[in-house]
């Protein structure tokens, strides 16, 4: 059923289920061993503690058994995986050097046309590397790296170095081992002291070849007093087998500086989505993860913020859709190690069709984090009888001196609801729409407009024959 | 007195001669003997398991303790009764209503074979109280049962079995607790509550340990239509409590109210699952858990309310809430819901507070010392959950336990 929404746009016409044919300069074989980690490594021409770095953390990967929490993760079957293929010989400096069918593609999501309107830069991830960087020069003058997490270890060693897998280390769990072992492309992002980068940084990531495995490593860095607001979209073509989508973002914030993350993931409903998120925040520094959650077949990601000194902040938006088979399993962690931090988590799940949604996380409180406070608040609607939905929250709380909450409402669209809209007129499916775009709307507030836009003409596209 | 039937450890030869001591019918003795066979079978659950994350029992020393063969348990006092009401100790009515016992014990609620505790507790009960109320009779007075742990390396698994037929009412206050001694000690106790359509049971257990006690345990209520529970956990005492509180919505409308008043201090440690499953619709549960830490006390609330699909126009509610009252008291709270039915109103909230300056500061300006003002703001602290208890001396005793433990 075609509908057309409040905002003109026929969501007939956006459905992301075009793909191009495969043309690769590379492809490596399915399956993983210590020689394929060792190829990936030589591929890239990589420094030898790169190497030894990817081979440790393999070694790590073979040795963790699967978390048995959460989802059912036993489907995944990790042989039948490309670890990396690379898209074009080299990296492209301007958007007219794109080979002609990634053009197209990028053309179907709007992205040159959105460049030219906002856009400070866009890392646009085809395959498993960055094919495509621009950043605008005022930036460079202002000491800004904006790069290709791969660019970024060649151009920037020493910095690259200092920080890498200082948050999230290869034995942080069996999927960050995955992604230490086998990760490719991703965004490097350095921000001086005191710099306030006012246009969000963006990047679109798409996952284009059958089976393949995206493990894309985010590392972004910002220096005291800095701000940045780096924004993540992803969306892919439908594919009949299954594949596998692994990152590892890790984010430095030091003192008094600021950093939102924001995320639209709308993988295919056949993508396994494991990403492994986390933040520290130094003394009276903020960090902001949103996080909108549609596609994917399975999607289990904690955004994560360590407050290691007093006064640091953490806010973290969650939003996430389950439809028909699919299972959403988002939530946020928020680690209190230092007095006077605070903590916000606001998560909103919606599930309908047979789909799985929900919020899991965690509010740990050190001894001695006193005077901290942490407010969680989780609503989940549900929108028919066959679909369910999970509140797993966790609170730690080891300190006298700290106030928490957690508060949670699971809810339907009721009757009176709908009989209010549609005796102002409304038809039943467009009432439905505004309903649950007004449940999600205080974290669409949050987003860049250009993502405000598609993330309500995604959900209306989700909505779609949800009524009758 | 002292009594022991032979060398401490929980083993075959045990059950046998426990059983031996009670001279009890054959059926019983098979049932023990096979429910040993389930203890040895399953696995010792621990920290791996994501219900026993928070309490490791490995290290225990269980072959310390014996299954004391002469506990005190069984009903405190037995007023007089409606007809066809049974009130007894559990051993007598294993001998006089043999049929009864046997069509409920540890077969439609509580199951041997659910997990190692459950079965051992099967193969070893030795103190209870058997309550069985008939269709349509209502006990008008509260009815009190106890057991308790007499001495040193003694093993207690008190079982409660309350069966109320359809439109039966009748209120039952369960005591446990440790005779002078803070004696090293076990227990592991089981509470079977069966409503039938429309019965109306309101079940406390309080628990009042000495030091020394490590305590595992289970309470669950199965619900029929239009049937309401209204139920009150307190737990004081013991060194380390673990325990699951559940409550099956079977019937539609039935109604559950749980209740719970925790206050640990020193060492003690208080883990305790609470579960509302709801498989009918247009069922109601309410759940309030209250815990209050101090010294280097520490609780865990983990909560779940679960709504099978059809359970439609369910409403279900789950607050804890949790008083911090000293440096290096901790409180976890999980409060989860897993809804697979989508007309229904379901909260749930978890609050972590510590005592307000603001509030003893207006207290001491009102000529409070501080120790009386802290007590204040306590007992405000629980006034709302006390005040859901329409027993006026159950009410009395939790205003002194809280004092008490305010001081301990």
């Amino acid at each position: 059923m075609a509908t057309t929404n409040p905002m003109g746009i026929n969501a007939e016409k956006y459905k992301y289920g075009f793909f191009e044919p495969e043309k690769y300069v590379f492809k490596a074989r399915k399956g993983l061993n210590a020689e394929i980690v060792n190829e990936i490594s030589h591929m890239k021409d990589e420094p030898p503690w790169m190497r030894a770095f990817r081979l440790h953390a393999y070694d790590h990967f073979t040795k963790r058994p699967m978390p048995k929490w959460g989802a059912d993760l036993s489907t995944i079957n990790f042989d039948d995986i490309y670890y990396y293929i690379k898209p074009t010989e080299k990296q492209a400096k301007s958007w007219e050097e794109l080979p002609e069918e990634i053009k197209r593609t990028y053309d179907r999501l709007g992205i040159p046309e959105a460049e030219k309107k906002f856009l400070a830069g866009v890392g646009a991830q085809y395959e498993s590397e960055v094919v495509y960087h621009n950043l605008k020069d005022e930036w460079e003058k202002l000491g800004v790296i904006f790069l290709d997490t791969d660019s970024a270890l060649k151009e920037h060693p020493d910095l690259f170095r200092e920080y890498f897998a200082t948050v999230v280390p290869p034995e942080d769990n069996k999927i960050a081992a995955l992604n230490s072992a086998v990760w490719s492309g991703g965004s490097f992002v350095y921000v001086p002291a005191g710099v306030r980068v006012d246009i969000p940084l963006q990047a679109y990531f798409r996952i284009n070849a059958q089976n393949m495995g995206q493990f894309e490593r985010t590392l972004i860095i910002c220096e005291p007093g800095s701000y940045v607001h780096y924004v993540e979209g992803c969306t892919a073509p439908v594919y009949s087998s299954d594949s596998l989508h692994s990152a590892v973002v890790e984010i430095i914030v030091k003192e008094g500086a600021r950093c939102r993350y924001t995320t639209i993931q709308n993988w295919s409903t056949n993508v396994y989505n494991l990403v492994t998120k986390r933040a520290v925040a130094y003394r009276d520094a903020t960090m902001e993860w949103i996080d909108g959650n549609l596609g994917s077949k399975l999607t289990m990601k904690y955004p994560s913020v360590y407050m290691v000194e007093p006064g640091a902040k953490a806010e973290i938006l969650s939003v996430a859709f389950a439809g028909h088979g699919q299972h959403q399993d988002p939530g946020g962690k928020v680690i209190h190690a230092a007095p006077h931090t605070q903590s916000v988590v606001v998560s909103k799940s919606i599930s309908k069709d047979g789909g799985r949604a929900g919020y899991r996380g965690l509010v740990k409180i050190y001894p001695g984090a006193k005077g901290s406070r942490s407010a969680v608040r989780c609503d989940a609607l549900i929108l028919d009888d066959r679909s369910r939905s999970d509140t797993y929250p966790t609170m730690e709380i080891d300190e006298e001196d700290v106030s928490i909450t957690h508060e949670a409402t699971v809810s339907k669209v009721s009757d009176e609801q709908l009989f209010y809209l549609m005796s102002r007129g409304v038809k039943e499916d467009e009432a439905m729409n505004m309903i649950v775009r007004g449940f999600v709307e205080p974290i669409v507030k949050e987003l860049p407009l250009e993502y405000a836009v598609e993330l309500n003409r995604l959900i209306a596209l989700e909505m779609e024959g949800s009524v009758g | 007195m002292v009594t022991t039937l032979g060398p401490a450890g929980f083993t075959r030869r045990a059950v046998e001669v426990l059983s031996e001591h009670f001279t009890e019918p054959v059926w019983m003795r098979d049932f023990r003997l096979e429910a040993f066979d389930a203890y040895e079978r399953l696995p010792m659950p621990g920290p791996p398991d994501e219900e026993w994350r928070r309490t490791d029992l490995s290290g225990f020393p269980w072959d310390a303790f014996d299954a004391d063969p002469e506990p005190v348990g069984g009903p405190a006092e037995i007023p007089v009764l409606p007809p066809g009401v049974i009130f007894s100790d559990l051993r007598t009515a294993v001998a006089k209503h043999p049929d009864l016992v046997r069509e409920h014990f540890m077969r439609t609620v509580v199951r041997p074979d659910e997990s190692k505790f459950r079965a051992l507790h099967a193969a070893l009960w030795n103190a209870g109280t058997f309550l069985y109320v008939p269709e349509r009779v209502e006990v008008a007075v509260p009815l009190r049962s106890e057991a308790w742990i007499g001495r040193e390396a003694a093993a207690l698994f008190p079982h409660t079995l309350v069966v109320a037929e359809a439109g039966s009412r009748v209120t039952l206050i369960d005591e446990f607790g440790s005779y002078a001694g803070g004696w090293g000690a076990f227990a592991d106790g089981v509470v079977e509550l069966i409503l039938r359509d429309g019965a109306q049971v309101r079940y406390v257990a309080r628990q009042d340990w000495m030091a020394a006690v490590t305590e595992i345990g289970i309470l669950r209520a199965r619900l029929s239509r239009d049937s309401a529970l209204h139920s009150l956990i307190v737990a004081l005492g013991g060194r380390v409590v673990k325990g699951n509180i559940e409550s099956l919505l079977e019937g539609p409308g039935a109604t559950s109210e749980m209740l719970g008043l925790i206050f640990g201090h020193d060492g003690q440690h208080f883990d305790l699952h609470t579960l509302q499953e709801h498989r009918a619709p247009h069922t109601l549960s309410d759940l309030l858990y209250k815990n209050a830490v101090k010294d280097r006390a520490r609780s865990v609330f983990s909560g779940m309310i679960r709504v099978h699909p059809g359970a439609q126009k369910t409403n279900a509610f789950q607050a804890n809430r949790n008083l911090i009252l000293s440096d290096g008291a901790k409180a976890d709270s999980i409060p989860n819901l897993e809804i697979m039915a989508n007309d229904l109103r379901c909260t749930h909230g978890s609050a972590t507070s510590r005592l307000h300056e603001e509030h003893l500061f207006y207290l001491m300006s009102r000529g409070l010392r501080r120790l009386d003002a802290v007590r204040m703001v306590v007992e405000g602290f629980f006034a709302e959950l006390v005040d859901r208890i329409p027993l006026e001396d159950v009410r009395v005793r939790l205003r002194g336990d809280v004092d008490r433990k305010m001081v301990q």
